[in-house]
């Protein structure tokens, strides 16, 4: 186990998909320290499901390291996915039960079970605005209930590291207001995030460091302040962004 | 373990909370046992008890029209029509409403085809008798032919034309042996004008004794439902692949595996939590539709489903079967990438199983290299250990075999799927 002040380690990690020649991350390397909000920011295709889903275990890179908190998933996978959480973009929830039954079924899963299961999920959806909900089935939820619920599924079980995929796409603004101050708190708590998004607003006011990742590779890297500062002619993180980016349209 | 209870606790109430998908998974099944058993016991008992209506014109009006016409109307198997609006059928209009597909069959006796038999066999005795010069004998050895028609409805099956068609050759052949000891009878009076005139009796030389074999002693009658709930009970169990299959996928869909796959626990916790709940899902489709079996089939004018003293032998058989389906499912559910594909190849490899399995046509009659295929069948597994509980009265003992083929099975599909699943994760 190695000890160092990164919880997260990406070295030279590259991933060809079977059948493909191009790759979908190439030679990529980055630290990401302990209690940090990271932002991927790239447009589709970029490369940043498949950085997340290497730092998640779903697949191994074709070479190349990733260090989560000193361990390798080759060696200690079952270790790594106890101090992660993970909300996917999709609703990754089960529609025909309700968000109380989603939440003891994936807080069971993270080896959460009694009375200390049954305080964190009232906790949650407490905080999260969703206690007088607890009982309704996820399928008669709008947008911003199903999205809180998927994330409460993330954070259950308090990770050292939480994967945030779009936590708030589609979404109205109160309901991403809730989920971004919810975050601050995650984080403030001392809680590391990774985090993805296209709205490049929302990262520069969330993020403590963000890179901006296109065909693979990471175009540049640093503090969202520091990153406007040194382009004179842009003021925000969306102008570097188009820039840095092009603003020919891309494909998934 | 805990993981285990929660995620089975989960797939129990994915499942129940699907209430159409529910009543389908449960009344599909029975639907199909019912019907199946109805169609196929008409087809058990068509030589025995269905009542077919066929054509009879007799042009003969001697012995062997009169026998073929008596055998006929005597036998339960037909419903004998010679007239039509109370005009007798000719040739050409029995021939004609075969053709309509009004009548499966249509019997034609030629006229003077008695007259040809008896020619026949006064040939055959004259034959015999010549070389001995009697005098009396006749010098006649010509043969006739004698061609009955039979004309059949293209659609009639193969199996119930070769029994109408063996009952006509009964009939004939009898008649033949009654002329043959009758001419001969006769033959010997003329040759032996001084001695009393012999008469010949036909009767039953060699009878068959029909004893269903079974290993316990105990003889029991097959029937079409002894022969068919089994069959198709084994054919609707393994239908669970379908569901299960799209459970896994909507699962995948959902995003909800991708969430299972970042938490701690196996892909086998998922999978065996599903494989608990749809082997729970077949088992109670098993019982009910043994319970149809005994209790509603008979109320349909079906034979009583009998269970035998074995219950622990077919219990074991049921999870046996249940548990190479729900494997099977996984597997498919693992490997398909759309409900569409699970779906096609699910319903289509079960039918091709059941097929090889002998579920519609028993395996003993199929060409040499389908036999050897559907050695390889679970269904054919399944469909034995049944029919060896069922219709031989067999134990645990006897069912161990195909107990054991059908586990096997179960175990290597869950390995397809975990090597598969190993396979997408490094890819």
């Amino acid at each position: 186990m190695q000890e160092n002040h990164h919880i997260i380690e990406i070295k030279y990690l590259t991933k060809y998909y079977k059948g493909s020649n191009t790759p979908a991350i190439d030679n990529i390397s980055l630290d990401i320290h302990k209690g940090e909000i990271y932002g991927l920011l790239g447009p589709n295709g970029a490369g940043k499901t498949t950085t997340i889903s290497i730092l998640c275990g779903l697949f191994g890179p074709t070479s190349g390291n990733v260090f989560i908190d000193g361990m390798e998933y080759q060696h200690s996978a079952e270790k790594i996915k106890n101090i992660i959480g993970v909300v996917p973009q999709e609703i990754a929830l089960y529609p025909s039960l309700t968000a109380k039954e989603n939440l003891t079924f994936f807080g069971h899963m993270y080896g959460l079970y009694g009375k200390e299961l049954k305080n964190r999920i009232n906790e949650c959806l407490e905080l999260f605005g969703l206690e007088k909900n607890a009982n309704r089935r996820i399928k008669t939820f709008s947008g911003g209930m199903k999205r809180r619920i998927n994330l409460i599924a993330g954070i259950l079980h308090k990770p050292k590291i939480i994967y945030l995929d779009e936590p708030t796409v589609g979404v109205d603004v109160q309901s991403r207001n809730v989920i971004l101050d919810h975050l601050r708190n995650i984080n403030k708590e001392g809680t590391t995030i990774i985090y993805t998004s296209h709205y490049m607003e929302e990262a520069e006011n969330l993020c403590s460091r963000v890179a901006i990742i296109d065909q693979g590779h990471i175009i540049t890297e640093g503090k969202p302040k520091d990153l406007i500062a040194s382009q004179k002619e842009f003021t925000d993180l969306e102008s570097i962004f188009l820039h840095k980016t092009g603003r020919a349209l891309r494909d998934e | 373990m805990r993981r285990l209870f929660s995620s089975i606790y989960k797939e129990f109430l994915v499942l129940i909370r699907d209430r159409a998908g529910l009543a389908i998974l449960f009344i599909m099944p029975l639907v199909l046992i019912l019907i199946m058993t109805l169609i196929q016991d008409a087809t058990f008992r068509t030589v025995k008890e269905v009542n077919i209506s066929m054509i009879l014109v007799n042009n003969d009006k001697d012995s062997l029209g009169e026998a073929i016409t008596k055998g006929l109307y005597a036998s339960e198997f037909f419903q004998i029509v010679e007239e039509i609006d109370g005009e007798k059928i000719t040739e050409e209009l029995a021939k004609e409403l075969v053709a309509k597909g009004k009548y499966k069959l249509g019997i034609v006796i030629p006229a003077r085809a008695t007259d040809a038999i008896r020619g026949n066999v006064s040939t055959l005795i004259n034959k015999s008798f010549k070389s001995f010069n009697i005098p009396g004998v006749k010098k006649r050895t010509k043969k006739s032919t004698v061609d009955i028609t039979i004309y059949i409805d293209p659609a009639t099956s193969q199996s119930f034309k070769n029994s109408v068609l063996s009952s006509l050759k009964e009939f004939t052949s009898q008649l033949e042996i009654e002329m043959f000891f009758k001419n001969f009878s006769e033959a010997l009076a003329q040759m032996m004008p001084d001695q009393k005139p012999i008469k010949f009796e036909s009767f039953e030389t060699i009878k068959y004794q029909e004893v269903y074999a079974s290993t316990t002693g105990v003889e029991k009658l097959p029937n079409s439902v002894q022969h068919n709930v089994p069959a198709w009970t084994m054919f609707a169990m393994f239908f669970i692949v379908l569901p299960l299959a799209g459970n896994i996928i909507k699962e995948r869909e959902d995003g909800s595996a991708f969430r299972l796959k970042t938490m701690p626990g196996s892909f086998v916790t998922v999978m065996f939590s599903k494989i608990f709940v749809f082997l729970g899902v077949a088992f109670l489709q098993f019982i009910l539709m043994l319970l149809v079996g005994v209790y509603i089939m008979p109320l349909m004018g079906l034979p009583q489903l009998e269970i035998g003293p074995h219950k622990i032998a077919l219990g074991v058989m049921a999870l046996a079967s249940g548990l190479a389906a729900t494997g099977y499912g996984v597997a498919i559910g693992t490997i398909a990438t759309t409900h569409e594909q699970a779906a096609t190849f699910g319903a289509v490899s079960i039918i091709i199983f059941a097929a090889l399995g002998g579920i519609w046509v028993p395996v003993y009659v199929m060409p040499h290299t389908i036999r050897i295929l559907s050695q390889f069948s679970p269904l054919h597994w399944g469909l034995n250990g049944f029919y060896d509980i069922f219709l031989r009265g067999g134990d645990i003992f006897v069912v161990l075999a195909e107990t054991a083929k059908l586990l096997i099975f179960f175990v290597l599909m869950l390995l397809v799927a975990m090597v598969y699943n190993n396979y997408t994760r490094t890819k």
